[in-house]
């Protein structure tokens, strides 16, 4: 091969590897995320049932219930709308009523949210960025809350 | 007076290093050999202060001196020994001074093994180090100061995240920043050879083994932080794709292509002004791990304590080194002496077959990432990008990489004959078929794991191949053992190396495709079937450890044969001072690599709901890890890389190689 | 001041790091005279040779490689080493020298306390007047000494029977709970371990009635029907799940067992009050002691007196309030000044959770740790009570 022939040959086919990796990024990123929404979102309709997506919230108080075997319903809320929720497993060590969770799963035609995660903080002053959001958007955020750490 | 005394080294060690960031590079500027020769002892002396501080802040949290702010939030009196040491890394302020230790440890061994590099290019290496560690020397200081002190110390401490009391998150830490920082020393080569505009196959030779070394210290960290997931959460997962995990991923992906270029570097004197460039987001990467845990702006189960101002002063550094080098690159890199093209079918044609593929699969990974931040940011929509998107973009990417894996260390450099190749591995390929055709029929007629088990036969095969073929085993067995004794540990190295991703990824495939995974609730007497075994619960027992309470419950496992039954007993645990309860799961490994993993939620009645998994193979994953750091290590041991970079000695020897060795 | 002595010490040998090289009459040799990248093509052709010998590269392959390396060796040496000319200045070494000192020194006194002691654990404890050594020691021995024995004895109902009510008195409810269920698998169900099961379960869920202690309270009813305690708790639960009519008839099933001179009686009408007021809708006043908390577990002093209680339940809502909050300022005051022992800090706690001031019973929380510092004990029981003051 002529010393042309080789360079068209690496840059085709280092074309050919970066146009397969960009056409698979864009199918990905069009097909297999998922939403985050909060329970107000919900509660407006802004979501179509049967897509999957995540739910941020805090576990509403006393709302755990739980039903036959390892099944779950709790209400994760955002202070001005809660949702209801069932999920089958174990819940994770830190899922406590009046804490942050994020459910991952689908809206029901009947407005439940079927989850099939549950995801929990694992510290105690940690909580995960879009349920702070979806407080502080709902006027539920309590800052010495958020800074439960005494400092010098 | 000892935590003022480390608090003053750390000081002291920013001092030196703001010294050896300017005097050296001046000097090599200059050419005034004075200056340059500052560079070495001053690493030294930086290391040892560092080591001082680190060593005060040690002992602050073994007599639990809770007059430093650090001890107080991250450790408590009760704590058992060995995690009142790890908590010295498992909080910010502490990891980040291990962060800076490890800098200047490696800023101290170039100095020392660096000692026959050429001066000018030591003086500039070592101060582009230096700029590195005054950089994260002032963000220790000035935001994570660990040996910040209260005025009316507290009586006792908070106790350490019981999370991270386990000895897997005791060496996790260490061993990821080992590998982290290993790879700024490819980045101050890069970024003097830049400086200097002058690169050559030596330069490739100095930079591979440290760059070797980060990337084991790199791929043990990431393995072990794997395994502690996968025991410690309780969830039997081992791998999240989680933003903190792919944080690590990134900087192994450039690092791996990175080992590959320089090897073309040195050998071929090819690939010069992209090895620079891997060199350079090996580290950013790096960096940018560092930024992603520290700073907070992903939501990642991982992020324990975080801080929106570390993470812009992160952030700030992140920028500075990134833009620099890359801007410097800009300015510098046509300056270089280009390398040739290659033929597209030789050796170094498949080493850049294999670039390719590692930085297209590490733009997934980082886009992947980055991505919902990016989104965010720009339209407020908040995503999340998990296992799908992956399994979708970085997973096809990866399959020819794996395929084309075996057939590289055949081809010859320069110009490789295919058709050889291919009849060199006709038996390997017909035994992989033989094992996809197997597992299709004995597992269930599953198309994709039979096809994952034969791809993994491949690798392992194909690497065994390599080395038999090299030392002809099958041609002329006669004298084999003394041509596998002869040959470069290199070679062994990279046998070892692509032998382990063959059993990862039997380990993966198995593991992902016939694990069993039941959840329900049991009551003392029950019994439960999964796979060929009897659990059956005993009862729930409470005990209590120095700093926590747990109730355990007791499972009699048989596995139907006779055999005696095996006790395991996972438990919930609750840790005293911060009230915040743990699984302990129960791990029981059957025939060497299978594991029955036990794990219990919430009480219910006096029955416990739980998690029983059968992962078939699983250990494989890491064991495969752990061959593929080994042969990092091997490789590493090969004479040529042993020492920086030969000593003119050895070439007087040359007419004679057999009494050099 | 030994600190200065050693602040001294250490700034010496870093200036000496810089200045002893700076100073030197020759600068040490550093780096080999010729150009590194010659010895990398010599190793490798010495390496190739290697190769040859041992057979694993053909002559013809090697002969190939031999002059491509040879010709890289040979363009490198036209190249020439890297200069650089020996000595050099010593300004700035010196300069750099002098400077250390003045960044590190102004850099420390700004972030550092250079006069502040350490202060290890240890030796505070011993210090500490406040703190009863042992006290708190001695019963965590316990407690390891009979979960030992339980580990090697696992039916052993006494070890069992013995260990759930030290594990309440610590505040692990959760592993009280455990306790007693081994006590009842061992020794059978009877009246107080069912009831003191229930009574762990409700603390464990922060004073819920949950469904399971709702079960143990049923079956220890069952086991003996006269049981008051139980019933005290499953009236509480009915009136938790927001069963106000079943609560108020649970209540006065209670009131009505008794023959008139019993002790809990007067909890047991003022409970009845409290949920016939609930049922109506009048304005809900809670009493000091948690409405979970029976007779037999409330604090014998010097909680709200019987007289008190009596007073209460003459007024008016709004009085009972006032009292309400008037006791727990006058035990706050007391605690603030004179201290007080970990009953009454407990107490303070639990009524100020009650009132909903959950900031004030945080404070308090703070200030008890303070107090009680010395007592590990006592620190377990209030720790047991951050439940539901976590932010």
């Amino acid at each position: 091969m002529t010393r042309k022939q080789k360079r068209l040959t690496l840059i085709g086919f280092a074309g050919l590897v970066l146009a397969v990796a960009v056409g698979l990024v864009l199918f990905a990123l069009n097909d297999r995320i998922t939403f985050f929404t909060s329970p107000t979102d919900l509660a407006q309709g802004k979501v179509k049932p049967g897509t999957r997506l995540r739910l941020g919230g805090l576990v509403e108080d006393g709302s755990i219930k739980r039903g036959d075997g390892t099944v779950v319903r709790f209400r994760v809320t955002d202070g001005v709308n809660a949702v209801p929720v069932t999920y089958t497993g174990i819940l994770p060590d830190l899922f406590r009523e009046g804490q942050g969770t994020v459910a991952e799963g689908m809206i029901g035609a009947d407005g439940e949210f079927k989850a099939d995660t549950v995801l929990a903080k694992h510290d105690e002053n940690y909580m995960p960025k879009e349920v702070a959001d979806a407080l502080k958007q709902s006027g539920h955020w309590q800052e010495e809350a958020a800074k439960a750490t005494p400092k010098k | 007076m000892i935590v003022e005394v480390g608090h003053f080294a750390l000081v002291l060690a920013l001092a030196l290093a703001l010294v050896q960031s300017v005097v050296p590079i001046w000097g090599a500027v200059r050419g005034d050999a004075r200056a340059m020769a500052l560079a070495g002892p001053i690493s030294g002396g930086q290391f040892l202060f560092v080591a001082i501080s680190f060593a005060a802040l040690t002992w602050a949290h073994v007599v639990s001196d809770f007059s430093v702010v650090n001890v107080f939030e991250n450790s408590h009196s009760t704590k058992p020994m060995i995690y009142k040491i790890s908590g010295v890394w498992g909080n910010h302020e502490g990891s980040m001074l291990l962060w800076v230790a490890i800098l200047a440890l490696f800023g101290a061994l170039v100095a020392w093994f660096g000692r026959n590099l050429p001066r000018t290019l030591r003086a500039n290496v070592l101060g582009v180090q230096a700029w590195v560690a005054v950089a994260f020397y002032l963000f220790v200081l000035l935001t994570s100061n660990p040996f910040a002190r209260f005025a009316e110390p507290p009586m006792e401490g908070r106790d350490l995240n019981p999370l991270l009391q386990d000895f897997g998150l005791a060496v996790h830490p260490p061993l990821l920043y080992l590998g982290y920082v290993g790879f700024s020393i490819a980045f101050s080569f890069a970024a003097a050879a830049l400086i200097e505009g002058r690169i050559d196959a030596a330069w490739a030779r100095w930079v591979r083994p440290w760059t070797l070394a980060a990337w084991v210290f790199l791929t043990l960290g990431i393995a072990m932080g794997s395994y502690w997931a996968y025991y410690e959460l309780g969830w039997g997962g081992w791998w999240f794709w989680d933003p903190v995990e792919n944080a690590s991923l990134l900087p192994w992906l450039a690092g791996t292509a990175l080992l590959h270029s320089a090897i073309v570097m040195e050998k071929r004197d090819g690939l010069k002004i992209w090895t620079i460039l891997l060199a350079i987001l090996a580290f950013s990467l790096s960096l940018l791990g560092t930024f992603l845990v520290r700073s907070g702006v992903l939501t990642s189960v991982h992020a324990f304590a975080t801080d929106p101002a570390r993470g812009v002063f992160i952030l700030g550094i992140l920028m500075l080194f990134v833009g620099g080098s890359l801007t410097l690159f800009a300015a510098r890199a046509a300056t270089l002496t280009k390398g040739g093209l290659f033929a597209p079918i030789s050796r170094e044609g498949s080493l850049v077959f294999n670039n390719l593929f590692l930085t297209a699969a590490t733009a997934t990974v980082f886009i992947g990432t980055l991505y919902p931040l990016a989104l965010e940011a720009v339209t407020g929509g908040k995503i999340s990008v998990g296992a799908p998107f992956f399994d979708m973009t970085f997973g096809p990417l990866m399959v020819p990489l794996l395929i084309a894996l075996p057939v590289g260390p055949f081809l010859a450099w320069k110009r490789g004959d295919i058709a050889a190749v291919a009849q060199r591995l006709a038996v390997v390929l017909v035994l992989s078929i033989a094992a996809t055709l197997v597992t299709w029929a004995i597992r269930g007629h599953a198309v994709l794991p039979a096809l994952g088990v034969g791809l993994a036969t491949w690798l392992m095969l194909g690497s065994l191949a390599e080395i038999a073929f090299r030392i002809k085993l099958f041609s002329q067995p006669a004298g084999a053992l003394r041509r596998a004794v002869g040959l470069p540990r290199s070679a062994w190295g990279t046998m070892l190396g692509h032998f382990g991703v063959g059993v990862m990824l039997l380990g993966i495939v198995a593991e992902s495709a016939w694990k069993i995974e039941q959840v329900l609730v049991m009551k003392p007497g029950d019994h439960v079937r999964i796979e060929r075994f009897d659990v059956a619960f005993e009862r729930s027992v409470p005990n209590s450890g120095p700093n926590w309470d747990e109730v355990i419950a007791r499972f009699r496992v048989s596995d139907g044969t006779s055999n005696p039954p095996v006790i395991m007993e996972p438990s919930k645990r609750s840790y005293r001072t911060r009230s915040m309860p743990t699984t302990e799961t129960a791990i029981e490994t059957w025939g060497l690599f299978s594991q029955l993993y036990l794990a219990i939620g919430e009480a219910q009645g006096d029955g416990v709901a739980m998690r029983i998994y059968w992962k078939p193979l699983v250990l494989l994953i890491w064991i495969g890890t752990l061959i593929m750091s080994i042969g990092g290590v091997v490789s590493l041991t090969d004479r040529r890389l042993r020492v920086g970079a030969p000593t003119p000695r050895k070439a007087a020897a040359m007419a004679l190689p057999a009494a050099a060795e | 001041m030994l600190i200065w002595a050693l602040i001294a010490g250490m700034t010496a040998v870093a200036v000496s790091i810089v200045l002893v090289p700076a100073l030197r009459r020759r600068p040490e040799a550093s780096g080999p005279a010729e150009a590194g990248e010659m010895s990398v093509y010599r190793d490798q052709l010495a390496e190739l040779d290697r190769d040859v010998d041992s057979g694993l590269v053909g002559a013809a392959e090697a002969e190939a490689a031999r002059t491509e390396i040879s010709r890289r060796l040979l363009r490198a040496g036209r190249r020439g080493p890297a200069t650089a000319a020996d000595g050099g200045s010593r300004f700035l070494p010196i300069a750099a020298a002098l400077l250390l000192p003045v960044v590190a020194v102004g850099l420390y006194t700004r972030l550092g306390h250079p006069t502040m002691p350490d202060m290890p654990f240890a030796e505070r404890k011993m210090a500490a007047p406040t703190a009863a050594p042992g006290a708190g020691q001695s019963i965590e021995d316990l407690v390891a000494k009979v979960v030992g024995h339980l580990a090697a004895n696992p039916d052993d109902t006494k070890g069992w029977d013995l260990l759930a009510p030290t594990y309440m008195h610590l505040g692990r409810f959760e592993l009280a709970a455990a306790a007693w269920r081994n006590a009842i698998r061992t020794g059978g169900p009877d009246e107080r371990r069912l009831t003191e099961l229930g009574r762990a379960l409700t603390a464990a869920a922060d004073d819920v009635v949950t469904p399971e202690a709702r079960e143990a309270f049923t079956r220890a009813i069952e086991v003996a029907p006269s049981a008051v305690l139980p019933r005290f708790f499953l009236a509480a639960g009915l009136a938790q799940e927001g069963k106000k009519a079943e609560a108020v008839e649970a209540w006065r099933a209670i009131v009505a067992m008794a023959k008139g001179d019993e002790p809990w009686l007067p909890d047991a009408r003022e409970e009845l009050a409290r949920a016939e007021a609930d049922l109506t809708g009048k304005p809900y006043v809670p009493p000091v002691a948690t409405p979970a908390s029976p007779p037999s577990a409330a604090p014998a002093a010097p909680g709200p007196s019987a007289a008190d209680v009596e007073a209460a339940a003459l007024m008016s809502p709004e009085e009972r309030a006032k009292m309400i909050a008037t006791m727990v300022e006058r035990l706050k005051d007391r605690l603030n000044g004179s201290g007080g022992t970990i009953d009454d800090w407990e107490r303070l706690i639990r009524a100020e959770k009650l009132l909903g001031r959950l900031d004030d019973a945080r404070a308090t929380l703070d200030r008890a740790r303070a107090a009680l510092s010395g007592d590990a004990a006592a620190l377990v029981r209030l720790d047991a009570l951050t439940t539901g003051l976590k932010p």
